[in-house]
């Protein structure tokens, strides 16, 4: 029982500190703040289901990385109400006042729309791409090989550039 | 300017613009477990709401309803269990907005007093269940003693030998006992169906007591 709530304590603190992570991955694969919230709650949980399993070989981020992903693309696939990824809401996407860029600012809602377009795993890799990571981590998170990473990276990015000018 | 350049800049500046979930809040996700407990008492009541109709379906022979008309119950029996279903039905009713109440919030307190008001929910339903069991039989007894003829053939022997009294008193005490073993073992039923889960949700509860105060 102490030890328990002593390891709780610990994810806890942890999950807090990063939990921009989930945020972001939560950004990517939901349209409006309910839903967000919701996938936030599913990968808090599956986090923690896992805690136990996650030895601190590997950082706390990158394992973070897998779960949440794993969980957005698998579990939340299962229970997802309707096809309600077309319609992007923009006004869920929080425009900085100091540096508004009118032409910029287009673009990128064209592009966060063609996004919500993509399909789950195309989402994942777009995520890792954003978020810099190198092709052996995405390999490692998405459990494929690393040429295939490179690949399918490729494929997805033409299929953005794509969307983006017909 | 590459648009997944653009892209990446604007991601990196999002950074700070979600909205911070605090360590109560988290807290409160992992005990979300509650949910799923409560789920169970659902789903359990249910099956048991089908398991009393399926008994009360198959004992209801021909022979039943003649026992019934003999103690002059026909009419008052069915309008019992009619009634008695329908309080059922609200209880579910009930446990099935508790569900849905701890399902979706995600405030600790919210969450803790959701929890007693469920456990007050399941405790009412037994006492409701055993309180109706009881009277049931009390009834059933007292018309068997007024009307069923064997009864009275036993009661006119017994009566020639000892005093009436003493008979009648035997009788009660016969009949407390009955009551009071039956009642006894649907309590039993109830500790191990309801019992478990609501211990669950108790040590659920003390460790958010922790967190919150």
């Amino acid at each position: 029982m102490y030890m328990k709530s002593e390891s709780e304590a610990l994810f806890v603190k942890q999950l807090k500190e990063n939990q921009n992570i989930i945020h972001k991955i939560c950004r990517l694969y939901t349209t409006d703040e309910d839903a967000h919230k919701d996938l936030f709650q599913e990968i808090t949980i599956q986090l923690w289901k896992a805690f136990p399993n996650f030895r601190g070989d590997s950082k706390f981020t990158t394992w973070a990385y897998r779960v949440g992903l794993n969980t957005a693309i698998t579990l939340y696939r299962k229970k997802k109400r309707s096809i309600d990824t077309i319609e992007f809401d923009s006004t869920f996407h929080k425009v900085t006042q100091d540096d508004y860029n009118f032409e910029e600012e287009e673009k990128l809602k064209l592009l966060y729309s063609a996004i919500s377009e993509l399909n789950d795993i195309e989402k994942a890799l777009v995520f890792l791409y954003l978020e810099d990571k190198d092709y052996t981590e995405i390999s490692e998170t998405l459990g494929i090989s690393e040429v295939n990473a490179r690949v399918k990276m490729n494929r997805v990015k033409g299929k953005l550039k794509k969307i983006l000018n017909p | 300017m590459d648009e997944l350049d653009l892209l990446k800049k604007d991601w990196k500046k999002q950074e700070s613009s979600f909205q911070q979930i605090g360590e109560k809040e988290i807290y409160g996700m992992l005990h979300k477990r509650s949910s799923s407990i409560v789920k169970w008492i659902v789903i359990i009541s249910v099956l048991e709401l089908l398991l009393w109709l399926s008994i009360s379906f198959l004992t209801a022979d021909d022979k039943y309803t003649k026992t019934l008309e003999l103690y002059h119950l026909d009419t008052f029996m069915p309008f019992m269990s009619v009634i008695s279903y329908g309080v059922i039905l609200f209880f579910i009713f009930l446990f099935f907005k508790n569900y849905k109440a701890i399902n979706t919030t995600d405030n600790v307190k919210q969450l803790m007093q959701n929890i007693l008001k469920t456990r007050k929910t399941v405790k009412y339903y037994v006492w409701y269940n055993l309180a109706m069991t009881a009277i049931s039989m009390i009834i059933v007894f007292i018309f068997q003693f007024l009307y069923d003829p064997s009864i009275k053939k036993v009661i006119d022997n017994a009566s020639s030998n000892i005093d009436p009294k003493t008979f009648y008193c035997i009788m009660l005490l016969v009949y407390a006992a009955v009551i009071i073993v039956f009642i006894g073992l649907i309590w039993l039923f109830y500790r191990l169906l309801y019992g478990i889960l609501m211990r669950r949700l108790q040590k659920n509860y003390d460790e958010l007591k922790k967190i919150d105060y």
